[in-house]
């Protein structure tokens, strides 16, 4: 799990290109969305296609998924239950 | 000076010309297929596809089969060739064209690049020649013999309500004497994967403004309008009362929960055309069908009009959504129903948007007085573009 | 009613860094060059991002728009087959992504158009704004070009033949305009026009030049290559020639023989 959140987390700062942010700064329990990392509907997509393409991990829906973007924790707990 | 539509044209999935496409909307017809018959694709997606092939398109013109023009010139040419017949332009004025477009020649450049990507050195150049977005505007003028001042305008699917406002702008001015205004869009690869990446597109036929709409179908056309002052026009459809544009600044992309750019754009317009609220008879809506789009456009409406909400509806169930071309397409319906006294209906409506409860025509109405119509045109970057027509009696 | 000229700022004038210029990170991170050169150099022509707050106008203009994100999105549509596409190139690529970005920064809601009209994109967005300002519905005015060059463009162009003559090349150019004459105003634009024929440097000037001391800024590619909107690169270039010596500047460019468009300048520099 904890090898996941890290991993998760590089995904997060390469695919959507956040500056002068390390994985240690992001804090897995933190919301991703408004005052946390300050991501946005766009990212949402681009996380879609991260737990894709990596993972295998379909989620059809951004309202259904809400829960699940709520952290780079609760991301890692869906990939958990749900990777191929 | 009173700038008045001398003459419209209109392509679609409808058809080709303004009576084709009204012959459809009174029969409640929807020009949606299940998915696209010319455009090369691997999704099965519903699209506003016309049925009629380049070569198809490019005998109807007259145009030599080994002509390699971008299908958004072909449509562009068909539509403006309608518009200029329709409004007999007297001899000697000095004719502009300002057209809208946002893919341009991608339809040709999809397919070069797909062959340059596996050799730099292969791709028929020809095929790019076409690919900025200047090339379908000089193509539209040359076929149509428009020699005066020419331009593009491209802000997403706001552009032809933008190129509405500069060709009313440059007639006022002196620029030119009479201007073709309007914009064209062909299917693309290009656009349809776009809007398939950003989650928008309806697996199914869009159902504008309804609580169960899943998003847009993309379409393709071209409508375009002849503004000239009124003391030269030899027919008038109505007058270019106001024209507004705004920027909602919320998102990239997304409209701002209260669609405050849509709200400005649609009070400017009016302000401009000297017209209260209560005196709009019809509002033709920009009504994607995104969740986003009908719930932010609602806003602004339930704010603009509160519950004194006059008719409207989206035609977008039986186009699809022709991206930089709708502002045109869109205004040339909203012309004739001024003209014709129409009021055209929104497929697919049964329930109204919780919270907003807006309730959208449903039929095809010919039994009212349409003397003012206001036409929505909202765009990426937060464009957001509205147009007035009123009755002008000639 | 005149057209002031305040201030004109080429992408290689900009001297602050993106952070302050765009201090929004989220809107960074998302900006291939060309937006981020183009809103850079937008900002850096009002001097600091609050300055955009007094803009009722904002007119851009590009020939090519955004090369490298609408080539990124084609690239992959055809290698991936049309699946799992990242959506922030196709958003990005839309000809008005410079001026909804302008906006977007300090969420200004004022008029906002885009023009993409080859060799003269530039010069539509200047009538564009000359007119708004006539009509009084535009004071303070900011109208800007942008182009980006990228490898295949830069091939297929090659293979067309295109750079035989002239180096080819990008930029951006951004120019805050005011009606008023007030202290700052550097220079008067006096005249716009498109004529429909192309014409020699003697017929020009007999035809613009309003002073036997007028200079003329000719096909001008020095500055940073030929592109579309290179003309704006040669009109920044008339303004900063303009002095009591050079009192008027007449720029003549027609972009690979295209129609040509004329812009005139004058130097107001004796109020200042």
């Amino acid at each position: 799990m904890e090898k996941l959140i890290e991993e998760l987390k590089q995904h997060l700062i390469e695919e959507l290109n956040l500056e002068d942010i390390t994985p240690a700064d992001i804090d897995a329990e933190a919301p991703l969305f408004g005052d946390g990392l300050g991501l946005d509907s766009i990212d949402a997509l681009e996380i879609i296609l991260i737990l894709e393409k990596n993972y295998g991990v379909r989620l059809a829906n951004s309202a259904e998924a809400k829960p699940v973007f709520y952290s780079v924790k609760t991301l890692a707990e869906y990939v958990m239950q749900h990777r191929q | 000076m009173r700038i008045v539509v001398g003459g419209v044209g209109l392509v679609t999935a409808l058809g080709v010309g303004v009576a084709e496409n009204l012959t459809a909307i009174r029969q409640g017809r929807s020009g949606i297929a299940a998915e696209p018959a010319l455009l090369k694709t691997l999704h099965h997606l519903p699209v506003g596809e016309l049925a009629m092939s380049n070569e198809a398109l490019q005998t109807r013109l007259g145009l030599p089969e080994a002509a390699t023009l971008s299908r958004t010139a072909l449509l562009g040419m068909l539509a403006v060739q309608e518009a200029l017949a329709d409004a007999r332009v007297p001899e000697g004025l000095r004719k502009g064209l300002v057209s809208a477009t946002s893919v341009g020649g991608m339809d040709l450049t999809e397919h070069f690049f797909a062959e340059f990507l596996v050799n730099d050195r292969a791709g028929r150049l020809r095929e790019v020649r076409m690919h900025d977005c200047a090339a379908s505007t000089e193509a539209i003028a040359r076929y149509n013999d428009i020699r005066g001042y020419r331009t593009t305008i491209s802000t997403a699917c706001s552009s032809a309500a933008n190129a509405i406002l500069a060709g009313e702008r440059l007639i006022r001015h002196g620029v030119v004497d009479c201007c073709v205004v309007g914009g064209t869009d062909a299917l693309s690869a290009f656009t349809l994967n776009g809007f398939k990446s950003l989650m928008i597109l309806d697996a199914e036929p869009c159902r504008p403004f309804d609580e169960s709409r899943q998003g847009l179908n993309l379409g393709e056309g071209a409508g375009y309008l002849v503004l000239m002052r009124a003391e030269d026009a030899a027919k008038c459809y109505c007058r270019v009362a106001g024209v507004a544009n705004s920027n909602d600044a919320f998102h990239q992309t997304a409209s701002s929960e209260e669609g405050e750019g849509a709200f400005l754009a649609m009070s400017e317009a009016l302000r401009r055309a000297g017209v209260a609220p209560e005196a709009v008879d019809y509002i033709n809506v920009h009504g994607t069908g995104t969740g986003n789009n009908d719930r932010s456009e609602g806003q602004a409406l339930r704010r603009l009009f509160g519950a004194k909400m006059p008719p409207f509806s989206s035609t977008k169930g039986f186009t699809g959504h022709t991206l930089a071309a709708a502002g045109g397409v869109e205004a040339v319906l909203s012309a004739v129903a001024v003209h014709e006294g129409f009021i055209y209906p929104n497929l697919r409506f049964t329930t109204p948007i919780a919270g907003l409860e807006l309730i959208p025509e449903t039929t095809f109405r010919t039994d009212v007085e349409v003397r003012c119509v206001l036409s929505n045109s909202f765009g990426f970057g937060g464009n957001c573009s509205s147009v007035v027509f009123t009755k002008e009696e000639k | 009613m005149g057209c002031y000229i305040e201030r004109v700022v080429c992408e290689r004038e900009v001297t602050h860094d993106a952070k302050e210029l765009i201090p929004d990170p989220a809107m960074r991170r998302r900006m291939s060059r060309v937006v981020k050169m183009g809103v850079m150099t937008a900002v850096e022509c009002m001097g600091g991002v609050e300055h955009i707050d007094r803009l009722d106008t904002l007119v851009t203009a590009t020939g090519w728009g955004c090369l490298a994100d609408s080539e990124r999105f084609l690239r992959t549509l055809i290698v991936e087959r049309e699946q799992l596409l990242n959506p922030t190139p196709f958003i990005q690529s839309t000809f008005n992504t410079v001026g909804g970005q302008v906006a977007l920064l300090r969420h200004n809601h004022c008029y906002n158009v885009t023009y993409v009209h080859r060799g003269h994109s530039f010069e539509d967005a200047l009538l564009d704004a000359r007119l708004r300002m006539l009509d009084g519905d535009g004071k303070e005015v900011l109208v800007g070009a942008f182009d980006e060059q990228t490898p295949s463009q830069h091939r297929i162009m090659g293979r067309m033949g295109l750079f035989r003559r002239v180096q080819d090349g990008e930029g951006a150019v951004f120019v805050k305009l005011t009606t008023t004459q007030r202290d700052g105003v550097v220079a008067e634009l006096t005249t716009l026009d498109f004529p429909t024929e192309p014409l020699d440097e003697t017929s020009c000037r007999a035809r613009y030049a309003t002073t036997d001391r007028t200079a003329l800024v000719w096909n001008d590619y020095a500055e940073a290559g030929c592109y579309p909107t290179a003309s704006a690169h040669a009109f920044a270039r008339a303004v900063r020639m303009l002095s009591a010596e050079v009192p008027e500047v007449v720029v003549y460019h027609s972009y690979m023989g295209s129609t040509p468009t004329v812009i005139v300048v004058r130097w107001v520099g004796s109020l200042v």
